[in-house]
């Protein structure tokens, strides 16, 4: 008596092979195998979700939504619970690579100023060391300051190998004025760590405000993220600072380039044509970017950057 | 809730610990799976999972099952068992006597049917990786399962795949795309020393040789050569 049929297998292997899939992709996969629409058939849509959580949980996995930090898009995707011997088999990245991805998501949630992302020029010149003195596990045979010579030699060419990986993978995102953010993946799997790390939570959805507007009373330490405001303000009218009871200034976000949307998400039957013509647009919109500036040149790298990978 | 496959009262662990033992079990094959890329996972490795800390001697074959059916019900994976074997190379004895230890050795493939898993599950940014060996494959069984390393190169530089190029638009290092095949275990290398010294061979190996690969391999290698109605001689 299966509990979970090739529909739900469908819905699961989807996200393992491919990875988070946005809020639209994930509906149509739903529409197209059950017939229906997870915005009508809300709970149907549930339902299967709850079905599935149910199987997964017995390995400790879930499958679960986030938004992206900075276009509040969301995304689905499986989520490991339990960080245990297994797990530490789940990546390819070595070990300098992983304290290298850890400093720069510090750093990110460090940040006081709420803006979510880091500079290039600041991601490159990170210092391992530093990591090494923040693990207390760190055995190496050198001994004495402990800090392993993979370490020490990691390169600003690894870097930057490194970090174009972590960004293909999702774990890191480019934004839009090119400085570096998290990506989708850490969004849905660091969920925990960064309630550890002290990030302030958004006051309405309780998620952690990496990219958040602060309230302009300086004294005051709510934060509340773009598309929440968008939210409130849309039933409100007026945005009032849910602690010290500051009025916000609000303004509505810039028009979503809705065309970019259906590029995006062009029915999977030609996704493998579509891919490889992204990327040869983006080799060469690559060179034309360096030349070229002006806001004309935002929006295409947004066409290029947010769903096509490096390489 | 579900109704424990078989009875494990007799290796004296309770329910939890046996739930644990296999979800275990599929996280480490999950993991590594990835980790490796889909390169099989020996059955020892699963074995010692379940050795570490109990002692019965059948208790890893029946953990081990019990993950094959969790996979199949929670997933959708088969966990597949290739076997090992490597067979006399010599052209002396054709016997495929197994000489060595038979190693198990396991993978996960989707029990979508395939239309639905190349609709909604397949990762495109992998596709060039399956075209790559698809097209290997086929070579290897079109010169009888076998074929020096010379005459697979020769035939790969006709698609402008080479042996020295380590930029290639799609696969990267070639070379190294070939390795990742004979690591998938679809392929195994073998140097047969003949009268002008080592000579390198591909031959298919188990991932390739496991019977609903074959079979399709040939069906799609008809329908190909029967779509083109000019061939050309390789000489």
């Amino acid at each position: 008596m299966a509990v979970l049929s090739w529909k739900h297998h469908t819905l699961i292997q989807s996200l393992l092979e491919r990875g988070p899939l946005t809020e639209k992709e994930f509906h149509s996969i739903f529409t197209a195998i059950t017939g229906q629409n997870p915005g009508t058939h809300q709970g149907k849509f549930n339902d299967y979700l709850l079905k599935i959580n149910r199987e997964l949980s017995y390995v400790q996995l879930d499958l679960r939504a986030c938004r992206d930090p900075y276009d509040g898009r969301v995304y689905y995707g499986v989520v490991n619970n339990v960080s245990d011997e297994q797990s530490k088999f789940g990546t390819k990245y070595s070990v300098p690579q992983i304290a290298f991805f850890k400093a720069i998501v510090e750093a990110i949630a460090q940040d006081a100023t709420a803006e979510g992302c880091i500079c290039n020029m600041d991601v490159l010149n990170i210092r391992l060391e530093n990591q090494v003195l923040n693990s207390s596990r760190s055995q190496s045979q050198d001994g004495s300051l402990g800090i392993p010579a993979a370490f020490r030699n990691f390169t600003m060419s690894q870097k930057e190998r490194t970090l174009d990986q972590l960004v293909k993978d999702k774990w890191l995102c480019y934004t839009e004025d090119d400085n570096i953010g998290v990506g989708v993946r850490s969004v849905l799997d660091l969920r925990g760590w960064f309630n550890n790390a002290g990030v302030p939570s958004c006051e309405v959805c309780n998620e952690a405000g990496l990219k958040a507007k602060l309230c302009p009373n300086e004294g005051c330490t709510v934060r509340i993220h773009q598309y929440c405001l968008k939210k409130i303000f849309s039933q409100k009218g007026v945005i009032v600072c849910p602690s010290c009871e500051t009025q916000w200034e609000y303004q509505p976000p810039k028009a979503e380039p809705v065309e970019l949307e259906d590029e995006e998400t062009e029915p999977t039957q030609s996704q493998s044509s579509l891919r490889m013509k992204r990327k040869r647009q983006r080799v060469s919109q690559n060179d034309d970017s360096n030349t070229v500036g002006g806001s004309s040149q935002v929006d295409t790298k947004r066409v290029t950057r947010s769903s096509a990978h490096l390489r | 809730m579900a109704i424990p496959g078989g009875d494990f009262s007799q290796f004296d662990i309770s329910k939890e610990e046996k739930d644990k033992l296999v979800a275990e079990v599929i996280r480490y094959i999950l993991f590594k799976t990835h980790q490796n890329s889909g390169c099989p996972i020996k059955r020892e490795e699963l074995s010692q999972l379940v050795t570490k800390n109990y002692r019965h001697r059948s208790l890893p074959a029946y953990i081990i099952n019990q993950a094959k059916e969790k996979l199949s019900s929670i997933f959708g994976y088969e966990l597949r068992e290739l076997q090992r074997s490597r067979p006399s190379s010599t052209n002396q004895t054709r016997l495929s006597q197994q000489s060595g230890v038979d190693a198990k050795s396991y993978v996960i493939i989707s029990q979508l049917p395939a239309e639905v898993y190349k609709k909604y599950v397949e990762d495109v940014n992998t596709s060039h990786m399956t075209g790559f060996t698809f097209v290997v494959i086929s070579i290897v069984q079109l010169a009888g399962g076998k074929i020096a390393s010379d005459n697979l190169w020769h035939h790969l530089k006709r698609m402008g795949l080479h042996e020295t190029n380590e930029n290639h638009p799609v696969l990267g290092n070639v070379k190294q795309a070939l390795e990742m095949l004979v690591q998938q275990r679809y392929l195994q290398k073998d140097k047969v020393s003949g009268p002008e010294g080592a000579t390198l061979f591909y031959e298919l190996a188990e991932r390739a040789l496991e019977g609903t690969v074959s079979e399709r391999i040939k069906q799609y290698i008809t329908q190909i050569v029967k779509k083109d109605s000019t061939t050309e001689d390789i000489s």
